[in-house]
């Protein structure tokens, strides 16, 4: 019973962040961060009696504008696999942090509590798995719409997203050669010390991951699939009111997932640099145990989330920073960078790891 | 289709890193610079701003003496108009939008307009009545939102003109300096 009710408050705590905080909020920040980047203002005319909080109101504006909308479906489009890829695109996003540690483990009343949802022992191959399911959301929306355009845009995209993950899988080979494991909260707990993180061990995995990432996610400077200035907007042409948020929250879910992955492997998940759990729990001895970890809890949460939130801020800039990349140029990429790349460091960190043996 | 641009690239933007990098730094220059410069605007103490994008509707420019806005009559201190309807605005207005009725008064100016009016829809913000103006009767003002719906209510009337010496003063001194070689 007792198990029952803390994985139920750490699926409500995952849940509730993503959907209540993360997947709203993005839509402000991007709005935002882009003005900001580009010397403009920004969202900034929603306002309720006159308080316009620097446009934060213009998430539950746009939440009203898409409920009131009207739900359209395209004539001789297929009806169940058009409202079914929205699903198909959101759920992936959010089942992905259902193995991603935000915190460590921690005796609370005399209770081992390990911060995860399901610390599976294969947790990396489960979040590969899960994130290629979203690829039939995308082909499906395309081909049930029954329009060129959103076909194009699926074919773009069903190409682009296959062929980023072949890249997207060798390129955390090397991660799990160094730590040993397919775990993720060992992979966190492996990073206590500053230079055993991710960054130092496998800095050229983390530029291609993060690279393989963002095409997966299809964003710009990928975002070919949904190429505004060419197909329109690809793939969820035909979509309108709730089921087009639905694309746009599956979009903003993924960058808050690709940020708390690159967290988790490449930049320490909850430690702090130089500062130990140890040393956090001889500094709060004057306390009971289960209060000095609840408060060792909070700390980590709290700099998980901030690691988080500063990839996700990253993300934003090179989505707002770079131009659109050609068709073939993410091809060439992706296959004959990208894939040779991330083999030949597979090869040298397994040379590197048998020499230090 | 691939096209040959003939560029050539060095080694270093080549390999793509670097540039992407120096591209970031731009950005997120700009990006921190606003993010703290709009701080002190919000709080109107921009004497010295950073950023220079206004925050338009609760924001607004105070523009230079040399920006011409709409015309309008310069009334002095003793409450009247400085026009004396001698009627030279209105030929030379070159979208002929000035429409003047002059009449006798027992003023020492002994003429003044019975109705004064400037059809906006047709005025060009030239200028042209304020530099041929003998009296500095019509000055350029710096309202420039003048926009309406209604054509109607872009035919300004006298009493919609008139605007007291001390809010045109800037204008005023610098119509005197830059016409000044007339010497009137």
């Amino acid at each position: 019973m007792e198990d029952f009710l803390i994985t139920t408050a750490k699926v409500l705590f995952i849940f509730g962040l993503n959907m209540g905080v993360f997947a709203p909020l993005l839509t402000w920040v991007e709005r935002k961060q882009s003005a900001l980047m580009q010397d403009r203002i920004g969202a900034n005319r929603a306002d309720i009696l006159g308080f316009s909080m620097i446009g934060l109101f213009h998430p539950i504006a746009d939440a009203i504008k898409m409920l009131a909308k009207e739900d359209f479906i395209p004539e001789g489009a297929n009806k169940i696999m058009h409202t079914l890829s929205p699903i198909i695109c959101v759920v992936p996003a959010l089942l992905t942090f259902a193995v991603i540690p935000f915190g460590g483990e921690y005796v609370i009343g005399g209770k081992h509590i390990k911060l995860v949802i399901a610390d599976l022992d294969v947790g990396l191959i489960f979040i590969f798995a899960i994130s290629s399911l979203a690829t039939y959301g995308t082909v499906i929306a395309g081909w049930s719409s029954n329009n060129n355009w959103s076909l194009l845009g699926s074919l773009r995209a069903s190409a682009q997203m296959i062929s980023y993950e072949v890249a997207m899988g060798f390129t955390l080979v090397g991660v799990f050669m160094v730590y040993g494991s397919l775990q993720l909260t060992q992979i966190g707990a492996a990073q206590e010390s500053f230079f055993r993180w991710g960054i130092f061990l496998q800095p050229l995995g983390f530029f291609m991951f993060l690279a393989c990432a963002i095409a997966e996610n299809k964003r710009a400077p990928f975002d070919v699939a949904e190429g505004e200035s060419e197909i329109i907007a690809g793939y969820f042409l035909e979509y309108s009111g709730l089921k087009f948020g639905m694309f746009y929250m599956a979009e903003f879910l993924e960058i808050v997932t690709i940020s708390a992955m690159v967290t988790t492997l490449f930049f320490g998940a909850w430690h702090i640099p130089f500062i130990s759990s140890a040393l956090i729990l001889s500094m709060l001895s004057f306390l009971n145990e289960t209060l000095a970890n609840i408060i060792l809890m909070l700390i980590h949460i709290s700099v998980f989330w901030v690691k988080v939130i500063f990839f996700i801020w990253f993300q934003m800039t090179i989505r707002w920073t770079l131009p659109r990349f050609r068709y073939d140029q993410i091809m060439k990429l992706g296959w004959k960078i990208l894939l040779p790349l991330s083999l030949a460091n597979i090869l040298v960190t397994g040379i590197v790891i048998l020499i230090l043996q | 289709m691939i096209v040959n641009r003939n560029i050539t690239m060095t080694w270093w933007e080549r390999i793509y890193l670097p540039e992407i990098f120096r591209g970031i730094s731009v950005t997120s220059n700009h990006f921190f610079r606003n993010l703290i410069g709009f701080i002190p605007a919000l709080l109107n103490k921009d004497k010295k701003r950073k950023i220079f994008t206004l925050y338009y509707p609760d924001e607004k420019v105070e523009f230079p003496p040399a920006y011409r806005g709409r015309p309008v009559l310069v009334v002095d201190e003793n409450g009247t108009e400085r026009c004396v309807a001698c009627g030279l605005c209105e030929i030379v207005c070159p979208a002929k939008c000035i429409e003047i009725q002059p009449d006798e008064t027992e003023l020492e100016k002994e003429r003044y307009p019975k109705s004064f009016s400037i059809n906006m829809a047709r005025c060009i913000f030239c200028g042209f009545c304020e530099e041929v103006c003998p009296k500095e009767a019509i000055v350029m003002s710096d309202e420039c939102e003048i926009a309406d719906l209604d054509r109607n209510k872009m035919f300004y009337k006298k009493d919609q003109l008139l605007i007291s010496k001390n809010k045109l003063q800037k204008r005023l001194n610098y119509i005197k300096e830059i016409y000044g070689k007339w010497n009137y």
